[in-house]
């Protein structure tokens, strides 16, 4: 220990050597907690929070500082700088605690140094009265939150607890405040006698409470409560409010087990000051087998993986997003080739992460996996050796822009748009399915910006046979009434283009976040006049447009104003479309929802994980993995003028796409961070559609769908009455429903691909790709290459070859006949693994 | 779990007063099911009155209703004096010992489709997320047995069976019409002329590519594509479950008994398959939706329901599988008093019967009553959400425990009571 000696330095003012004596003890301890080797060079030092504006003498902050190493490497260095205060008098620093108290009103600088880097920021303290008011909202409801009273396994359950209803966290602070004071006639407080309340008797277990003690009556708790009922318990009528809460740091990397970091939170006050909530503040860990997060707020790594810590109180949650890993990288971490910007940010963050990217991907592996992705077939045997053989460079590249110009990338991709926007049958009653369907497909190839298909789905109307995109509108019409539903809509719309499920706030204000029943009904008010009328045989539907009509606040029961979701209440012409406002705001650069919920949608498709995840749930407290990555994407979407086959052309030619799906030795354990940071293509199953055209295009006899002509793709095809066995049990989804495509196996699958008539006649049929070759007369060995081609997109290996070649005369051993015996080798290459994922 | 307030899963507040003397004895919680069967021994056969069948020509007849209202069937008694049902159920009346009614079901969805994922579940459809019906979180809470798909449904399927969020591994295996001549079940078996020897022959070599292709890590989706695979290879393979779903190693004569209809062979089917270690079988019987000849439709459907019901309490009560078995009739809603001018009767969700029998349901039981004209209970509504507690109670699942889904927990049963007074 006394070789730290050394390191002690003079703290200018106020830092005295007691205070000193024991940073230095912790210098080691943090060193150890960090796993950052000593003596390591330092690149910045950063002091957590900035802008601390305190409102008056004697109240603190917390504060926290991050160093950054040469290697990029991030680690908790609070209590190895030297911090100190340009005006003591003002602001002292507490090194020990680290907290910076205010002294008197003025302003100070804090200034810290790190070998040979500083920083600095300014602290400012207020005039404010040391006795600040208790506050109903910032102070009683931050108790209740922090004692876990108002959680959902508390009085903050829907039914509340034994008749005392507190809101999920406080988000509802006004009806708290009621239930508080008038609930059961005011039983619950004595403003005379505030030591009376059963607000305060509860707690402290003078009464019985089923929820034990949760504080004593000579606590801080226990006074701020009795001093706000004693100043007769108002609802903040001139008290500041929490208008944002922050939490630091914001992001960090832990490594090892057990590795810790002490986390600062700070409110910003609507009168411009800050407070401390470091301890008003309750937090949960999302994933305790990553990191868990004690009451006080430090962090302690639990296991590999990734998680969010939030922090609430008082209805506002703020984040900070904990990675855990076994150590850092050093500097052997490999360094990659590069395609374009998305490999710069994915790469950083596995470096940052220590996930190492797998290899590059073989042509073969590349190109089947491509041909899947983009268009939905498999390559021709022919495709894949001229692929192979081509020595230009540049190939990939020309071959995704040739890829993304073929009608089956729209026809392949028109499919997953079904999905999105339902269209389906039993809303429709059949016949404009087609026509939507065909229109989706065409936008799709022309590449007209999305925008501009968005804004025609939003602000269409008329008969769904003469103009396709107002059958958008379909699943929102109720399943009985056969009427327009508003709250069917909004959700649809909120979800789909902003990534906001706002399901849940139709009922009630998310307790986590930051969209309201406000929101939801202000959204809704933008549709409040659409309609539908039926035509004859329910064939054609019409939408149209009432001259009146407003959606009604279920608790106000009041008409609402159209209002955007976290954004200001538009001015509206009476004679306005008012879906022409919203959907002007849904594709408006400035939104910041539109870009990233497309664009994190089309991520999901390749990579078979959102960069958030679910994809379509961006609210705050859901952090994408690579924010860096996510906003670039965005940017980049919208600076492409809303250009999808950009998009893909973008993510196609990344090296972070083209990736191997492989890992790199056998014996490695992958780490569950490999999937969320993208450091290889995931392997992923084969839509229902592309596995049956996959089927059709391996065997040479494509699958017949009722009442279409033989050969017609099954993205092709429109849902027929009775839809086929093979396409629903591969998960087709019914998008009458919210039921998204199934994507689990399940037992019917694994039966029909044994037993099923689809696979059988197929491998059966006499004139299938094995009659086509035996009629040739071509060899048992070249038999085997070309299926091997035409299902793997490959040659085969000569093992591969010698187990087959065997299987083969087994085959004949058994009494079953040559091309028997080249059926069920046929069979077992259409069961594998290799062809019905895409990897 | 929570203690002491009643609705204990699987325990009445009797059954709870019992653990509490015999926690002493070292006997909690776990060993007291164990001991009575074990919830993990429990199965169930749900037969289910597609479109809603009629309370005034089933289990609740209203012989004293003006004309108009009370139908063209008379009452008949039962084994359990003072208790009259629908002359339309004579079989079932004889056995009115062994099963338990429900005549005060009290509900508002008149839709079908909403009102059977309602009662199929025990839940109220909302924003169009499908709650999981009762076999699928069966299937979910139960392992399989003896390879065999845990939730089978006969002899189709419906939305309502569905496992809605639970995601389509929890979806009903569908067994098709045992009643028809060369029943067999969808790719069940191997294709004809493909040997058993053949087909093990062509999955070694399917082992051996996949082999190959190994290298790819050992991700929860190829885990899983292996595991159904060898699932569906066991259930090929095993002669156990072949002979499960082999209806024709049935005797004649009990085929007769359960009779050659649908609903008759698809009751036995059930039978044999929980016999067999399926949790449990639903049998849709279809065409209860009288909007026009009610009579008509009634007078042919509920004698199949009657002697296939008949056959199925005699059946497993001789097998010593009503203990352990609920059987559970139910149906989308029940029907208006008042005949309408096509002698139909429509959509009546506020009053409606349903049945129970086995695993420990009292029988004989009557629970509520309705007013007499059969529009309302009288006494005792029953909740669709209690009837999902009683469900659950009675198969020992802990109904209150949480799902999640889209990031926020959903309980299987969230607010629904058992109807205690089946158990007394």
């Amino acid at each position: 220990m006394f070789s730290f000696h050394s390191q002690r330095v003079r703290v200018g003012g106020s830092g005295s050597r007691r205070l000193l004596w024991a940073s230095v003890l912790l210098v080691t301890l943090t060193a150890a907690l960090a796993g950052q080797p000593a003596g390591s060079e330092w690149k910045a030092v950063r002091f957590e929070p900035r802008g601390i504006s305190l409102a008056g003498p004697d109240l603190s902050q917390h504060y926290l500082v991050l160093g950054v190493d040469q290697l990029g490497n991030e680690a908790d260095v609070t209590h190895l700088c030297r911090i100190i205060s340009s005006h003591p008098r003002i602001v002292t620093v507490d090194t020990d605690n680290s907290v910076v108290t205010g002294k008197s009103s003025g302003r100070a600088e804090i200034r810290l140094t790190l070998g040979d880097v500083h920083d600095s920021v300014e602290v400012a303290v207020g005039e404010g009265r040391s006795e600040m008011a208790v506050n109903f909202s910032s102070d009683v409801v931050s108790i209740l939150t922090t004692k876990g009273c108002n959680g959902s396994g508390c009085h903050g359950s829907p039914a509340g607890q034994n008749g005392f209803k507190l809101s999920l966290f406080g988000y509802d602070i006004g009806a708290d405040h009621q239930m508080i004071i008038h609930g059961h006639d005011g039983r619950r407080v004595d403003l005379e006698h505030p030591e009376q309340s059963l607000l305060l008797r509860k707690p402290t277990f003078q009464v019985a409470h089923g929820g034990g003690r949760l504080f004593d009556v000579d606590s801080e708790e226990y006074e701020t409560i009795s001093s706000w009922l004693q100043s007769g318990a108002p609802l903040d009528g001139s008290g500041v409010r929490l208008e944002k809460l922050e939490l630091y740091p914001a992001e960090r990397i832990l490594a090892g087990l057990g590795a810790g970091q002490r986390l600062a939170a700070m409110g910003r006050l609507s009168d411009g000051t800050t407070r401390d909530m470091t301890r008003e503040v309750r937090y949960l860990s999302a994933d305790e087998a990553v990191a868990t997060v004690s009451p006080e707020g430090t962090i302690a790594s639990s296991g590999r993986g990734l998680t969010t810590i939030t922090a609430r109180a008082m209805g506002k949650v703020a984040t900070s997003q904990i990675g855990v890993i076994d150590k850092l990288a050093g500097d052997n971490f490999p360094s990659l080739e590069r395609n374009n910007f998305i490999d710069d940010l994915v790469f950083a963050k596995l470096r940052k992460m220590n996930v190492r990217p797998a290899p590059l991907s073989s042509d073969e592996e590349f190109l089947r996996r491509v041909y899947l992705d983009a268009i939905g077939w498999l390559p021709t045997p022919r495709e894949v050796s001229e692929f192979v053989n081509d020595t230009q460079p540049g190939k990939r590249a020309r071959l995704i822009d040739r890829l993304l110009e073929r009608p089956e990338h729209a026809s392949h991709w028109t499919v997953r748009f079904e999905d999105w926007l339902r269209n389906c049958q039993l809303h429709m009653q059949g016949r404009s399915m087609g026509v939507f369907k065909d229109w989706i497909r065409e936008w799709l190839r022309t590449d007209r910006p999305y925008d501009a298909f968005v804004r025609s789905l939003l602000t269409s109307l008329g008969d769904t046979m003469r103009n396709p995109a107002a059958n958008f509108w379909n699943p929102s019409a109720d399943f009985m009434s056969k009427q327009f539903s508003v709250t069917k809509a909004t959700p649809t719309v909120s979800r789909l283009f902003l990534g906001i499920r706002l399901e849940c706030a139709e009922c009630h204000n998310h307790p986590l976040e930051n969209f309201t029943q406000d929101d939801f009904y202000g959204l809704a008010a933008f549709l409040a006049r659409l309609r539908v009328k039926h035509g004859t045989g329910a064939y054609r539907r019409t939408w149209y447009l009432e001259e009146s009509g407003e959606v009604e606040h279920p608790q106000t029961k009041r008409p609402v104003a159209p209002k955007l979701p976290a954004d200001a209440t538009p001015e509206i012409p009476e004679e306005v479309d008012r879906r022409q406002i919203l959907a002007e705001w849904v594709v408006s650069p400035s939104n910041p929802y539109f870009a990233r919920a497309t664009v994190n949608r089309f991520w999901y498709q390749y990579f078979g994980a959102g960069i958030v995840e679910p994809y379509d749930d961006l609210r705050s407290t859901n952090l994408p993995t690579n924010r860096a990555l996510l906003d670039r994407l965005a940017q980049f979407f919208v600076e492409s003028g809303f250009r999808l086959k950009a998009l893909h052309r973008l993510i196609l030619n990344s090296r972070t796409y083209q990736a191997s799906s492989t890992v790199a030795g056998r014996d490695r354990k992958p780490s569950p961070l490999e999937r969320v940071l993208f450091a290889r293509y995931p392997p992923q199953r084969l839509p229902a559609e592309t596995l049956l055209d996959a089927v059709g295009q391996v065997t040479g006899v494509p699958h017949r769908f009722k009442g279409y002509p033989q050969g017609t793709s099954a993205k092709d095809i429109y849902i027929p009455d009775i839809p086929d066995y093979f396409l629903v049990t591969f998960g087709l989804p019914r998008r009458d429903i919210l039921k998204g495509r199934a994507e689990t196996p399940t037992l019917s699958q694994s039966l029909h691909l044994m037993n099923g008539d689809s696979l059988r006649e197929k491998v059966e049929a006499s004139d299938n790709v094995l009659g086509e070759l035996l009629e040739q007369g071509a060899s048992d060995s070249e038999i085997v290459s070309e299926i091997y081609l035409r299902a793997y997109s490959r040659q085969p290996k000569p093992t591969e070859l010698e187990t087959i070649t065997e299987f083969l005369s087994a085959e004949q051993a058994g009494g079953r006949d040559h091309r028997r015996g080249l059926e069920n080798f046929l069979w077992a290459v259409l069961n594998s693994k290799e062809f019905q994922l895409n990897h | 779990m929570r203690i002491g307030t009643g609705d204990l899963p699987g325990c009445s507040r009797r059954d709870f007063l019992k653990i509490g003397g015999l926690a002493f004895a070292g006997l909690n919680l776990p060993k007291l099911l164990a001991a009575s069967g074990g919830a993990s021994e429990r199965s169930c056969i749900v037969i289910f009155q597609n479109g809603g069948a009629s309370q005034f020509e089933t289990f609740d007849p209203k012989p004293d209703a003006p004309s108009g209202i009370r139908g063209p069937f008379n009452p008949i008694p039962t084994a359990v004096p003072g208790i009259h049902i629908s002359e339309l159920l004579p079989r079932t009346a004889k056995r009115m010992n062994r099963f338990a009614l429900i005549r005060s079901m009290n509900s508002d969805e008149a839709i079908h489709e909403r009102a059977r994922q309602y009662i199929f579940s025990g839940t109220r459809p909302r924003n169009e997320t499908l709650h999981p019906s009762y076999g699928a979180v069966v299937a979910r809470e139960w392992s399989p047995k003896n390879g065999l798909p845990p939730f089978v449904a006969i002899p189709t399927t419906d939305l309502a069976a569905e496992a809605g969020f639970l995601g389509p591994t929890y979806d009903p295996f569908v067994a098709g019409d045992p009643n028809t001549e060369k029943f067999s079940v969808k790719d069940l078996t191997l294709p004809t002329g493909i040997s058993l020897a053949e087909a093990g022959a062509r999955t070694r070599l399917l082992s051996a590519l996949d082999r190959e292709f190994a290298k790819v890590e050992k991700s929860p989706l190829i885990d899983s594509m292996d595991e159904f695979h060898q699932k569906a290879f066991d259930l090929i393979s095993s002669p156990r479950a072949k002979k499960a779903f082999a209806i024709s190693e049935e005797p004649e004569k009990l085929r007769e008994t359960y009779g050659r209809t649908a609903v008759g062979q698809s009751a036995l089917l059930a039978r044999r398959l929980i016999e067999a270690g399926v949790r449990l079988a639903t049998v849709f019987h279809g065409g209860y939706d009288s909007h026009v000849k009610n009579q008509e439709r009634h007078g042919k459907l509920v004698p199949e329901f009657d002697q296939a019901f008949a056959a199925l309490l005699d059946d497993l009560d001789e097998r010593g599988l009503l203990a352990t078995t609920l059987v559970l009739v139910i149906g989308d809603f029940g029907r208006t008093p008042k005949i309408n001018s096509q002698g139909g009767r429509d959509h009546w969700p506020r009053a409606f019967s349903v049945a129970l029998a086995g695993a420990g349901i009292q029988g004989g039981a009557v629970v509520g009553s309705t007013d007499d004209q059969a529009s309302d209970p009288k006494d005792r509504p029953v909740k669709i959400e209690d009837l999902g507690a009683t469900v659950y109670r009675a198969l020992g699942i802990d109904y209150r425990k949480n799902y999640h889904f889209g990031g926020r927990p959903i309980a299987i049963n969230k607010e629904g009571h058992p109807v205690d007074e089946l158990w007394s």
